[in-house]
């Protein structure tokens, strides 16, 4: 009896972490694929979502994995999409292949990270979250007055289209793939991170700082490690985006895109990769797929953060215990019946 | 030196805002250490009911006849508009999440900031659907009725910016050549008897004892025989006032209101609690005065564009000298 309802709960989970996420990605790549009604709109929907999911596991590695708050992600996200645009736009008149200035971009935003997470290493809480959200209002405040250099409210215009080896991408559903070819890597590269050291040691420090540096974690490396990571993942996305637009503002990264990334890792889930791929979805396609209500869309989409957190504080897909916790307890207590 | 007395001025007004605003973060982090980010909006509510009173007293011609009166009777209304909306807000929003981990409080906030921001928007949009509800042929409301409604929401709300009825004037005193505004000199006495009647309150009256308890450890408070869900709600109640009241008073000096106005001075008032040290009710009427301060001389050196950037950089560099603010104590006392 016993092992007839475990085999069913293996079975269970089995299909759930198989089957689900294979099923996901099957609908995911072929929506472009169909014709339906409105189809580049929606394509430029959920490639907008793809886009936030990305954003999204950037801001997972430091509120989620590492247990830093940061109110400020969209400083990442502005800064890779403004590194871009210089290195491939008619601004400044570089041209940088696209694969070199994603990576350049990204490493421009990691440096930051790592740069403004020095000062700060001793904060907790609360208060890392609100030097967070200064660092991204003062970011998005410099690009806006620094006009000769950033070109200010008028922002960048003409950015250069991805291409890569002679391929360019030019249409939405060109993106589309791009983007979520970009998420499935990520996805593979995390899992791997999490299940490493560096990983154990980042769950350490979220469930306790002092504890993990007791044990002989080295904290402010893995707190380093964590802010560069995420604000790398984070200066792709930027760069993505501006590839994708074409033509970037200042105000394209104002304090509501760092709240919407953090609900949507919070929505989805604390410290879980997969919840982030529902929370975009839900999070920015709501809006949309409520745009029928048209006047009262944001008043709803407000109402049901509210609701969601009441029902379900703890988001979709809560994190689960790690593997190796789980197996040690019932062997334990085999031990103490015989 | 004489510019230099009107810069000081035109800091301790804006100060004023943001010591009153301070104020509302300060105590609630006191009481249930979270950030309610709602509290700018909550501040915004204020401004708009206090608009809606000032401008039907105007209607009736009190503004022009008695205009202190009116000016007390529209910072009344803004006060408990505010206060109103701060214990629903409490009540709805954050009461059901106090055992949930902080972030799900902040997502809680951050929704409940982008509804009331909606709601003040849409107002009007609710005012006719609810005039024309009918039965069938049978309107719910009689024509009188509906149209009042109609007018009363569309007065209140809506998505174009509202404006004050100038009431206060241009006029001052002149003090050895400089001119002080008596909407300054308003401003900062409003401000002041609210911060003396805030500090009695909470250092003489039982409800005061008992929040400082509750803001120390609401568990022994809450054995003690505190009602702690009451304390937290007067809490609300008692900051989001004074929101309400700097609000209005806000409403009253730049004229100008829209439903997102209170994002910034939110988020300067956050900034002067966390200067003053957060939890600390003396600390965060000096933050308001020392940010205000500082923002007005800041833009004696630097183009005006930055003003906002210099509160930010006051922030990180007060956070990285020292976190607990200027008064704030890591220790074990009141955070009161």
């Amino acid at each position: 009896m016993k092992n007839k309802a475990m085999i069913l709960e293996k079975l269970d989970r089995s299909i759930l972490r198989k089957i689900l996420p294979a099923l996901i990605s099957i609908v995911i790549l072929s929506i472009p694929l169909f014709t339906f009604p409105q189809k580049n709109l929606w394509v430029r929907i959920i490639g907008y979502a793809g886009l936030y999911i990305i954003l999204g596991l950037g801001l997972l590695v430091h509120v989620g994995l590492a247990g830093m708050f940061d109110l400020g992600f969209a400083a990442f996200y502005a800064i890779g999409a403004y590194s871009y645009a210089f290195l491939a736009s008619p601004h400044f008149d570089i041209h940088i292949p696209f694969l070199i200035a994603i990576l350049i971009a990204g490493g421009l935003a990691a440096l930051v990270g790592v740069l403004i997470c020095i000062p700060v290493l001793k904060l907790r809480g609360d208060y890392l979250g609100i030097v967070t959200l200064g660092f991204g209002e003062i970011v998005r405040m410099l690009l806006m007055n620094l006009s000769d250099f950033t070109n200010g409210s008028q922002g960048i215009m003409q950015i250069d289209k991805p291409n890569i080896f002679g391929f360019v991408f030019k249409e939405s559903v060109y993106f589309y793939y791009l983007i979520f070819g970009l998420v499935a890597i990520l996805l593979f590269l995390l899992n791997r991170i999490i299940n490493s050291r560096t990983g154990r040691a980042w769950l350490a420090m979220r469930e306790d700082e002092d504890v993990a540096q007791m044990s002989g974690i080295d904290v402010s490396k893995y707190k380093l490690l964590a802010f560069a990571i995420g604000a790398f993942i984070g200066g792709l996305g930027g760069a993505i985006f501006s590839s994708w637009q074409g033509s970037i503002f200042p105000d394209n990264f104002n304090m509501n895109v760092s709240i919407n990334i953090l609900c949507i890792v919070i929505l989805g889930g604390l410290g879980n990769q997969y919840g982030v791929i529902l929370g975009a979805m839900a999070l920015i396609a709501l809006p949309d797929i409520l745009r029928g209500l048209s006047d009262y869309r944001m008043i709803i989409f407000g109402l049901l953060l509210i609701i969601m957190m009441i029902l379900k504080p703890q988001g979709f897909l809560p994190r689960k215990a790690p593997q190796y916790e789980k197996k040690a307890l019932p062997d334990k207590g085999k031990e103490v019946q015989s | 030196m004489q510019k230099l007395i009107e810069q000081l001025i035109n800091g301790l007004t804006v100060g004023s805002f943001y010591a009153l605003i301070a104020l509302g973060y300060t105590m609630v982090y006191g009481v249930l250490s979270m950030i309610n980010f709602a509290h700018g909006d909550i501040f915004m509510v204020g401004a708009y009911w206090g608009c809606f009173t000032i401008s039907k007293l105007s209607d009736i011609g009190l503004t022009e006849s008695n205009p202190a009166l009116a000016i007390i009777i529209a910072l009344i209304a803004g006060a408990f508009g505010s206060a109103i909306t701060g214990i629903i807000v409490e009540r709805l929003a954050y009461r059901p999440l106090r055992n949930a981990s902080r972030l799900a409080t902040l997502i809680s906030a951050i929704g409940t900031s982008i509804f009331l921001e909606e709601l003040v928007r849409l107002v009007p949009t609710f005012g006719s659907f609810i005039a024309s509800i009918h039965f069938g042929d049978k309107n719910l409301f009689p024509e009188s009725w509906s149209t009042a409604i109609i007018d009363a929401t569309k007065t209140f709300g809506g998505a174009m910016v509202k404006t004050y009825p100038g009431i206060l004037g241009t006029e001052g005193i002149t003090v050895g050549g400089i001119v002080i505004s008596y909407s300054r000199i308003m401003i900062m006495t409003v401000a002041v008897v609210f911060m003396i009647l805030l500090y009695m309150l909470v250092r003489l009256t039982k409800t005061g004892k008992a929040m400082r308890a509750v803001s120390e450890d609401q568990e022994t408070a809450a054995l003690m025989g505190i009602n702690v869900n009451k304390i937290i709600s007067n809490t609300f109640f008692i900051g989001s006032a004074l929101a309400g009241v700097a609000g209005v008073m806000m409403g009253l000096f730049y004229l100008q209101i829209r439903p997102l106005m209170g994002f910034t001075p939110g988020i300067k008032a956050f900034t002067a609690a966390v200067v003053g040290g957060i939890g600390n009710i003396p600390g965060a009427m000096l933050g308001g005065y020392l940010l205000g301060l500082i923002e007005v001389i800041s833009v004696q050196f630097l183009p005006a564009i930055y003003k906002d950037i210099v509160a930010f950089v006051v922030l990180i560099i007060m956070l990285i000298v020292k976190p607990t603010g200027i008064l704030g104590n890591s220790g074990g006392k009141s955070k009161l």
